[in-house]
């Protein structure tokens, strides 16, 4: 959801008061007239707020909190889970892991480098996979009148506005800025993850979890690998014939 | 009213057709030059000057409208298989190409041919107007044999129909799917002609009206899928350089 231009310019006033609007757009990188239709329109994007923020060196957790739709977030930063952590964590990455673990007969036990930080390429769906309890996206829709289909939709899309990341993880009982991290729009250290957290998450799976993990991780890019290649292949043929 | 949508349909299918040469010259798909021209060819032989004209150098006893018959058979034909391939309708593919579809348009050319020599269709006259007025049994036979020249491109269009449905709702590129809303416009247009004769004669504007309409979406649809290539095979150009920088 969107934030009102009122409490917008009152949490603006708070934060810089002696700032204009042009000083506000150059110090945080949003394009004035991006900012400018926003604040006619009534309608001000979390984005902008997360970008303002940053640029004021707040966390933007914290300023999101400010405002009456996002309250939940206020309030200590809960610790994400472990299915948490590790669904930030790419399958690019979760394979490399796999290949140094002793299960791979790794002759030279070499380092899996450093971890991408999040998001990744289906980061949010795998984040709402690792909080679902197969009745999540039900209650989420129950909370939030978003059609089953349409949440669905943004999943498959690795989307989620910031409305329904919230929604999600509040439905799903886990900290309320884990969908925020899943979906980009703040990091995992403003979000109030540990540092490291998903590299000690990795690290404690076994490596039959690690193994089955990837797996299902790989299932599924193939799965939609497969979709895109369908796809591409009928389009093909229709340029072919009708081109 | 009638008149600039017969001009400007014209103008849009010998545009299209004309704007497809190059790529004909390239080798690409030259049936597609062939379904627009014979479009053009058509449209042309339906507005009254052009036709008079045409008809009055083939000996003036309607030939014209004959030949303007199997100039839409030819069309849709061609436009039938053409799409019913690209979009994978197999099923489609076999009514039109199949036993079937040829027992259809050999029967329906052997009626229409029947009916045409069984009028006297002397004295040009587009839409075969001025023979239909002669007296009951030429209304009566002009009828038929309109039905007759409605009924192979309903049969065409009502096999299409499906799949074109299916294809609004694939995951194909925007522009694809929008080209397939249309030419399944077109075709329910199409199979709309088959309930002239129930249309009350004030109405008559309602029949240029859907046969226009069946053809400007045609042409635009295919035209859509055409742009949605280029467009397609410029913005691959466009990734294959930056990943080279």
């Amino acid at each position: 959801m969107t934030l009102s231009a009122k409490a917008f310019q009152r949490w603006l006033q708070s934060i810089a008061p002696d700032a204009s609007t042009a000083d506000v757009c150059r110090i945080s990188g949003i394009k004035r007239t991006t900012l400018a239709q926003q604040l006619v329109r009534g309608k001000v994007s979390v984005s902008t707020v997360v970008s303002i923020s940053r640029a004021y060196k707040i966390n933007p957790v914290a300023a999101l909190a400010g405002f009456d739709a996002y309250r939940v977030l206020a309030g200590p930063a809960r610790p994400p889970t472990r299915n948490e952590l590790v669904s930030q964590i790419s399958t690019a990455d979760l394979l490399r892991a796999l290949l140094v673990r002793p299960a791979m007969e790794a002759v030279h036990s070499a380092e899996a480098p450093a971890l991408t930080p999040a998001p990744h390429a289906t980061s949010v769906k795998n984040w709402v996979d690792a909080i679902d309890d197969g009745e999540v996206r039900h209650r989420v829709s129950a909370a939030t009148g978003v059609a089953p289909q349409n949440y669905s939709a943004q999943l498959t899309a690795n989307r989620l506005s910031p409305e329904l990341a919230v929604a999600t993880a509040l439905a799903a009982g886990v900290g309320p800025a884990g969908g925020l991290v899943a979906t980009g729009v703040i990091t995992e250290e403003e979000a109030g993850w540990p540092p490291g957290a998903r590299q000690a998450a990795l690290d404690s799976l076994s490596d039959g979890e690690l193994v089955a993990l990837a797996g299902e991780r790989l299932q599924s890019l193939g799965k939609v690998l497969r979709r895109q290649e369908q796809d591409q292949a009928q389009t093909e043929k229709i340029w072919e014939n009708l081109g | 009213m009638i008149e600039i949508l017969q001009w400007s349909t014209l103008a849009i299918c010998a545009l299209v057709a004309a704007a497809r040469i190059p790529s004909t010259l390239r080798g690409e798909n030259r049936s597609l030059f062939g379904i627009f021209s014979l479009m053009t060819l058509a449209i042309l032989l339906s507005i009254q000057g052009p036709y008079v004209v045409i008809d009055q150098a083939m000996g003036g006893i309607n030939l014209a409208n004959l030949l303007l018959r199997f100039v839409i058979f030819g069309a849709i034909f061609f436009l039938g298989v053409r799409i019913s391939r690209g979009f994978g309708a197999d099923s489609a593919h076999r009514l039109i190409t199949g036993k079937a579809g040829m027992v259809v348009l050999v029967a329906v050319s052997v009626v229409m041919v029947a009916l045409f020599f069984m009028m006297d269709t002397a004295g040009s006259s587009a839409g075969l107007v001025a023979i239909s007025g002669k007296d009951a049994r030429h209304f009566a036979l002009v009828e038929y044999y309109g039905a007759a020249g409605r009924a192979y491109p309903a049969y065409v269009a009502l096999a299409l129909l499906p799949s074109m449905v299916r294809a609004v709702r694939d995951r194909l590129p925007v522009l694809v799917r929008i080209a397939a809303a249309l030419l399944a416009l077109g075709g329910i247009a199409v199979a709309l002609t088959l309930l002239f004769p129930v249309i009350p004669p004030s109405l008559g504007s309602i029949e240029f009206i859907i046969n226009y309409t069946a053809i400007l979406c045609f042409v635009i649809g295919l035209a859509l899928i055409w742009a949605a290539r280029v467009v397609n095979g410029r913005s691959a150009a466009r990734r294959r350089t930056s990943t080279e920088t």
